[in-house]
């Protein structure tokens, strides 16, 4: 029973939620409509939360990438004002959080700073930039090309429903990430590092290559991510990126509930994302405020978390 | 009366028993050793004393009166003190704080923490096992191994009021000390005899347990097998009783002599192909660092057929918590995948299967994680991972370590054949008859430099410890 519940337990209340909202919103919680709507509304999160999970993997953690997200969107934005291309301004965006988290990565691994520290540092830099590049306003209307802002109304219909662009484009990441950290040896190299960066430089893993890598890849989902976000409400503003963060590094937490060894894994990321964004869904629907919501989610990711420390640590 | 009497002691994890129905018996005033194999249940029943395991069954008496111990701090209640395998200090406290981690630290008015009584009880304790070389305002980082094992030993010295020590229970206190520290142990050890405590001792060291204990209590397969006094016993005869067959020699014999073929060279050092060279030294003379230095950039070095056993295999050698295969495959992910980039684990699996072959470890697949291995198999781990490519050059920081009898000739039996193919091994170790036995030639280290170099072949442990000392005139003719 507890071994079960230490293994099983999140997953386990992640049904448990799902039966609430089925019982409590007969109507509208399991259609069809309402999944593809949480699928959309959770895009950012996942992106972002994928490329957490890449860091989080060797046991490091990325702060900024809220404040990268906000900022990958203005430089966008700030780019189609001047009248360029939409390709030229996303493909710029994604360069800044590339090399946003190189800067991370060189901080933590050559530099040599706690990754909380050097990220928390950069959170507040690329924040900064973020202001003192969009002058603190909101860049929205004509500024933005019509193309931008429909990417995110639209999708492939595949029959009476339309799977949103948004959705598509987190489930290549979240597919991109899972074959990276399960099929390759940079993956494996990652999970070494995790287990035992002593051991793992010792038998040849390149670790500073690794974490700068792996950084990088961190910073360029946040840019995706604060692409994604601008394209929803076609507009960009300093601060949008802001919540991601936390919810990020929440849904990992989740997700290593479910794993034996407390290690990150992608699909149980994945899950996590799901049980924060259905909980959101939901209660919303419930018209719960939203202030009450965020209690929900800390209560819910204190329990998850025990439950799956339960008798670990009995004796101590 | 015994001092200490279990009775029926029996433990099983998951169903698989550890301990089954182990009786035991200590005397006052006797150094009593616990000995078997790794996986022989001496850990658990140590624990099980400790209160830090529950037994399934078990009564135990001290002094004649039942009593139960369910904590450490009924354990230390009881006159119990324990010295544990693992290394459990705190770096960045200083000597004094780790002594006295625990306790109650002494107080001026009430609050604020007196320093300088606390350093004058850590220095008395540390004086009372002749150690006077460690401050106890030091930052325990600073220290080396063997000065931690010291501290960490005299801790359990210290003493407490209402609760006079009875037993000193020591878990392969030895280990990571020199012959010089451990004779000093030995002292006190028998000053505890002398006094009518007694001591419960844990080695792999057999010659150690011929010397200082007075009885012996062998367990293999969670069964105690004999229990009695060591006097008259052979040293072959208690390897026997713990691995419950005979072994030859200790040390399997070279069946090639080395190549003329220079295999690795450097200022003062010279290896040749099939060649086994001993590094000896006191503690803390270089020789893992002189190892470090040889294996440089470790992904250059693994590429360029240098293969490298770490000394702590816990924290260098393996990462626990993943599957055997994957810490074999570690450092040959280039030449186990697609084009360095893609994971093919079946072919992995196969790596790992044969290497483990080779080494003869035990475990249940590839799959097992090591964690789930016992100190022997988890060494034989590291030596796969080692030999997977084919290295030419093996470097050893004590490889037999913590390793019990059986597993120890298994690797010594590995080492032979490496060489037999033509590697060059460089074996680094503070068990001077493995020195001897093993080595061709045997280089000394003193200060961080190699200051001679020997051949092995009829060197004596009392000639090889004083070249250690810097004796060589007068034992270079010895040897």
């Amino acid at each position: 029973m507890l071994a079960f519940l230490r293994r099983y337990g999140t997953l386990a209340g992640f049904v448990l939620i799902l039966i609430f909202f089925v019982i409590r919103l007969p109507d509208t919680f399991l259609t069809a409509q309402n999944w593809l709507n949480i699928t959309q509304q959770l895009s950012m999160l996942m992106v972002v939360a994928a490329g957490m999970t890449i860091v989080m993997v060797m046991g490091d953690f990325d702060l900024s990438v809220g404040s990268m997200a906000s900022l990958s969107g203005i430089v966008a934005a700030i780019l189609f004002s001047f009248g360029w291309p939409i390709w030229a301004a996303v493909g710029v965006a994604l360069l800044a959080g590339l090399v946003g988290g190189l800067i991370n990565g060189a901080l933590v691994s050559f530099v040599g700073i706690l990754p909380f520290v050097a990220t928390l540092a950069t959170l507040t830099i690329f924040s900064g930039t973020a202001f003192v590049v969009s002058g603190g306003k909101t860049i929205s209307g004509r500024a933005i090309p019509d193309a931008f802002g429909a990417f995110a109304r639209e999708g492939l219909p595949l029959g009476p429903v339309t799977l949103p662009n948004l959705t598509i484009v987190a489930l290549v990441v979240v597919a991109v990430v899972w074959v990276l950290l399960e099929h390759t040896t940079f993956g494996r190299r990652l999970y070494a590092v995790g287990g035992n960066v002593e051991a793992a430089y010792l038998s040849g893993v390149p670790v500073r290559r690794l974490k700068l890598l792996a950084f990088s890849l961190t910073g360029l989902s946040a840019a995706g991510a604060g692409l994604l976000y601008a394209s929803r409400v076609a507009s960009a503003n300093p601060t949008q990126g802001s919540g991601l963060m936390l919810n990020a590094i929440a849904s990992v937490f989740l997700g290593m509930t479910m794993s034996e060894e407390g290690e990150p894994r992608i699909l149980a990321t994945l899950i996590g994302v799901l049980i924060l964004g259905v909980l959101d869904n939901g209660l919303t629907q419930m018209s719960v405020d939203s202030y009450v919501r965020q209690i929900l989610v800390g209560a819910i990711i204190v329990i998850a978390v025990s439950a799956s420390s339960l008798s670990k640590s009995t004796r101590r | 009366m015994a001092l200490l009497s279990l009775h029926n002691v029996s433990k099983a994890y998951a169903g698989v028993p550890a301990l089954r129905g182990v009786d035991l018996d200590i005397a006052s005033g006797e150094i009593h050793a616990l000995m078997g194999e790794n996986g022989a249940g001496k850990s658990t029943l140590i624990k099980i004393l400790a209160g830090v395991v529950a037994p399934d069954t078990a009564s135990i008496a001290i002094d004649g009166v039942l009593v139960t111990i369910d904590s450490p701090a009924a354990a230390r209640r009881r006159g119990l003190r324990f010295i544990h395998q693992e290394m459990s200090v705190v770096p960045a406290l200083s000597v004094a704080e780790n002594i006295m981690m625990g306790r109650v630290y002494p107080r001026r008015a009430g609050l604020f923490v007196d320093w300088r009584a606390l350093h004058r009880i850590s220095r008395d304790v540390l004086e009372t096992l002749g150690i006077t070389h460690i401050d106890p305002r030091q930052k325990m980082a600073r220290l080396s191994l063997g000065d931690r094992m010291l501290v960490k030993i005299s801790s359990a010295f210290l003493a407490d009021a209402g609760a006079p020590a009875r037993l000193y229970v020591m878990d392969e206190p030895t280990a990571a000390l020199t012959r010089d520290e451990s004779e000093r142990l030995f002292k006190v050890l028998r000053g505890i005899r002398a006094s009518g405590n007694s001591v419960l001792y844990v080695s792999h060291r057999i010659d150690e347990v011929m010397t200082l204990c007075d009885r012996a209590t062998v367990l293999r397969d969670g069964k105690p097998i004999d229990s009695g006094l060591l006097n008259g016993i052979s040293h072959d005869d208690l390897v026997a009783l713990m691995i419950g067959r005979k072994i030859g020699d200790a040390y399997p014999p070279a069946t090639v002599t080395p190549t003329a073929e220079i295999a690795y060279e450097r200022p003062g050092l010279i290896l040749h192909k099939g060649e086994i060279v001993g590094i000896a030294g006191l503690s803390g003379m270089g020789q893992t660092e002189l190892l470090r230095k040889i294996f440089g950039d470790p992904g250059k070095a693994w590429k360029s057929g240098i293969a490298y056993v770490p000394k702590e295999r816990r924290s260098e050698g393996l990462i626990t918590t993943r599957p055997i295969y994957q810490n074999i495959t570690l450092p040959h992910l280039q030449s186990q995948s697609l084009g360095g980039t893609w994971l093919t684990p079946r072919r992995e699996r196969r790596f790992a299967t044969t290497l483990g072959e080779s080494v003869k470890l035990r475990a249940v697949g590839p799959d097992q994680r090591v964690l789930e291995l016992s100190g022997g198999n988890q060494q034989k781990v590291v030596f796969a991972k080692a030999l997977g490519g084919d290295p030419k050059l093996l470097l050893l920081d004590e490889p037999t370590r913590g390793v019990d009898v059986g597993a120890k000739f298994d690797i010594y039996s590995i080492i032979r054949d490496m060489t037999a193919k033509g590697m060059a091994v460089l074996l680094v170790s503070s068990d001077l008859p493995e020195l001897i036995g093993m080595s061709d030639r045997i280089a000394v280290m003193r200060d961080g430099a190699i200051v001679l170099t020997t051949p092995a072949a009829g060197l004596t442990e009392e000639a090889l410890l004083n070249l250690c000392y810097g004796r060589d005139a007068a034992a270079a003719q010895v040897a």
